[in-house]
């Protein structure tokens, strides 16, 4: 995308993990803890990605409409945007935003397909909701990910082993199911994502981190949020999910 | 900026920080264009009376919402800051429902209209051009070619390809100041990228062998090709390469730089519809004999932007490089510049559509002025060969300079769009001859009567036009212009004049297209 990040507006509104985690009043009204908050950004995050494999978009659309989805919580409520249409919508902004269209009716058709009871929008939500959420991203559609350096890096540590490179791909798809993208430069995450495959693989690749002159402290800390979410990740199942969503529906 | 609030953010854009403001917020003043998608205008800013420009983005679109040029356009410009490409400043809402200028309300139920702000720009090159008895200096052209290869050469590092560089996309403050605009063509590029792009781009006078060729694998040499294009139109005095259809298009780029083989251009034979497009007989590269009376060094820069083969055509970093601009006389400082008042492509075709309509009503009353059409004036050539300049200009085939217009060809443009395969909504075609009257598609006098009567001065006083500086220069402004902008182009959906902007019309058509 564009050629320096360090002067992007994705640069610029890198924010705190604690600006991330706040859960707007009005939800907090009805009940939302920072805890459903989290899992229902990490279930649409799943929702975003299963449906854009049936719709088949590259991996770099779903990646940018989960980040889309993202800042759009940092500063709006879920009563207010109801998040299977604001993840629907995301999907499809970020299907034009990165070229790879999909037309709004056949994202409509394959998500009543798929899910016949949850979804109940039709083409004119999808599009009225789009006027919103570009408006809440205040039209910054450029978004940076791992990927691109992810690719470099691995060539440049002269990882040719198939499996770990196919792991460390793995593990740079499962940060989106967390808020990385919004608080570290892409770069960071895929380190950190390359560093857990090498562990994990038993790869040392020490002398490659240490040359890249890179605060690796900053790389473990990433590292470890994500360790910390596959170790979280287990506890989690479609009955809280459910729970925290039904959440939303209550009346205060 | 304070700290925010608690539960709010703290970040950089100018207040208020998350949600658009309305566009209530500015006075509209006039129309000053049509752009790809929409309408421009320029108005001012209540609070500040800051003068901007407000581009409308049309939402017509029910079926696929936020337009995607207007997507890319949004995309591009936030990631763009350059002195030489134009400033997006923010974007406004209209809350609830719009209405157009017939007071109508705008049939759109999700939204209002949605603008873009843009810093306010005084001209476009092709308004500036065409303005009658202006003519440009050499040290001028050479500022702004520099600038426009300036703007183009961080848009490329930047990976961004323009494709739709023509003058009225070049735009020019009082200050001398040329920026890019008008990115609803625009898109990003990797040097790695595999996948094809359409080459449905860049408005037909401008588009370069290798898009007229079927090419979808293309970089940033098809805007150096425009470039060339403008650059030779400076020179020249008006469009070098005025084609009708895509055929007559490359014709013309053939019957100037040859017709393309594969000793000059590998690989050409197979394009895509290089077969369907050949020339019928070899023609050799005439580029420097049809243009033998500009200067030695705008001729060598002339020669290697207008290369057939967009492996070896010119890049604007090394265009920037040119002797061209490091030999006397320098490019001038920006700010040296004279200042004219506002002139924007849209304005000067309205302006000479009254002087026609005023032309008209003279003629009706059977007075006799010796009556002259403005044409654009060639640059002043510096040196002594002026002489030579005036009647020389290129009098092929294919430039008919004294030839008057066909008289009967309906104001829609030349028979039919049987170049596009698709029929575009309304938009008439490259209407390159008076309009026989106002019927032309579109909305231009009859809702817009006030239009033109107040800015503008009357132009009935005579013929005020070309009696004075033009004289000496024989032949060449007399009797009908050959290029005279037709009304034909108001009507365009997105076609601002000029040839026609390939994708413009045919907004409802481009999702199926590979972008």
């Amino acid at each position: 995308m564009a050629a320096n990040f360090w002067n992007s507006s994705h640069y610029k509104q890198l924010l705190d993990p604690e600006e991330v985690d706040v859960v707007h009043a009005l939800d907090k009204e009805r009940g939302i803890s920072t805890e459903d908050f989290k899992l229902i950004k990490f279930h649409m995050s799943n929702h975003i990605m299963k449906l854009a494999q049936h719709i088949k978009v590259r991996q770099r659309v779903v990646a940018t409409a989960i980040t889309y989805m993202r800042r759009v919580y940092v500063r709006k409520s879920m009563v207010e945007f109801e998040p299977r249409l604001v993840a629907l919508t995301c999907l499809y902004l970020a299907s034009k935003a990165e070229e790879s269209i999909v037309q709004a009716r056949n994202l409509v058709f394959y998500i009543k397909r798929l899910y016949p009871d949850e979804y109940k929008y039709e083409l004119k939500d999808i599009l009225g909701m789009e006027m919103k959420v570009l408006e809440a991203l205040n039209y910054y559609l450029v978004v940076f990910h791992p990927y691109g350096s992810l690719s470099e890096f691995l060539q440049d540590a002269a990882i040719s082993d198939v499996n770990m490179n196919q792991i460390t791909w793995g593990i740079v798809n499962d940060t989106y199911k967390m808020d990385l993208i919004l608080v570290h430069p892409p770069y960071r995450i895929a380190l950190a994502c390359i560093y857990i495959a090498s562990v994990h693989r038993d790869k040392d690749i020490t002398a490659w981190f240490e040359d890249l002159h890179e605060d690796m402290n900053l790389v473990k800390n990433i590292a470890m949020e994500i360790l910390d979410f596959y170790e979280n990740y287990r506890t989690i199942t479609e009955e809280r999910v459910n729970t925290a969503l039904s959440k939303l529906s209550l009346k205060p | 900026m304070t700290a925010a609030a608690f539960g709010q953010l703290n970040l950089e854009e100018p207040p208020p920080i998350w949600g658009s403001r309305s566009v209530d917020c500015f006075e509209k003043l006039e129309q000053i264009g049509e752009g790809t998608y929409g309408q421009v205008y320029m108005a001012k800013e209540i609070k500040t009376g800051e003068i901007v420009a407000l581009k409308k983005i049309r939402m017509d679109n029910e079926r696929e919402g936020f337009p995607i040029t207007a997507i890319r356009e949004i995309k591009i410009l936030k990631k763009l800051h350059h002195e030489n490409v134009i400033h997006l400043k923010e974007i406004v809402t209209s809350p609830g429902r719009d209405r157009d200028d017939q007071g109508k309300p705008d049939n759109n139920k999700y939204k209002g209209g949605i603008y873009m702000v843009f810093e306010y720009m005084d001209h476009d090159l092709t308004g500036l051009a065409d303005r009658p008895g202006l003519r440009f200096t050499v040290p001028q052209i050479k500022c702004y070619m520099k600038q426009l290869l300036t703007g183009l050469h961080y848009c490329h590092v930047n990976q961004v390809l323009h494709r739709d560089i023509k003058g009225s996309n070049l735009l020019i403050d009082n200050e001398g100041n040329l920026k890019l605009a008008d990115f609803g063509l625009a898109r990003s590029f990797s040097h790695d990228h595999t996948g094809n792009l359409t080459n449905r781009v860049i408005t037909l006078w401008y588009r370069p062998p290798e898009l007229l060729l079927g090419a979808t694998k293309y970089g940033p040499a098809i805007d150096m090709w425009s470039v060339g294009c403008i650059f030779a139109e400076l020179l020249n005095g008006k469009p070098i390469l005025p084609g009708k259809t895509e055929n007559e298009q490359l014709n013309k780029i053939y019957e100037l730089c040859g017709s393309p083989d594969e000793n000059n251009w590998p690989g050409v034979s197979k394009m895509p519809w290089y077969n369907q497009m050949k020339s019928s007989r070899p023609l050799k590269r005439r580029v420097r004999e049809i243009y033998r009376h500009f200067d030695r060094h705008a001729l060598e820069l002339l020669e290697k932007m207008l290369v057939l083969d967009p492996s070896q055509r010119i890049s604007a970093k090394d265009a920037l490089d040119a002797e061209y601009f490091w030999t006397d006389p320098l490019p001038c400082d920006p700010k040296s510049l004279p200042t004219y008042e506002s002139s924007h492509e849209f304005q000067t075709k309205k302006k000479r559509q009254q002087m026609r309509h005023n032309e008209e009503a003279a003629k009706k009353q059977k007075l006799q002025h010796p009556q002259q059409q403005h044409s654009r004036l060639p640059p002043q050539q510096h040196g002594v060969g002026q002489s030579h300049a005036a009647p020389h200009w290129p009098t092929g085939p294919n430039h008919p300079i004294n030839n008057p217009p066909p008289p009967q060809l309906p104001a829609g443009g030349p028979s039919g769009h049987h170049y596009y395969p698709k029929p575009r909504g309304g938009a008439p075609g490259p209407n390159r001859y008076p309009p026989s009257g106002n019927q032309t598609g579109g909305y231009n006098n009859q809702s817009r009567g006030g239009y033109s009567s107040g800015s503008y001065p009357q132009q009935g006083r005579g013929a005020p036009y070309g009696a004075g500086p033009r004289g000496p220069s024989g032949g060449y402004g007399v009797g009908p212009p050959n290029y005279s902008q037709g009304g034909g182009q108001y009507g365009g959906s997105g076609g601002s004049g000029r040839g026609q902007n390939p994708m413009g019309g045919g907004r409802n058509q481009q999702y199926g297209w590979q972008q």
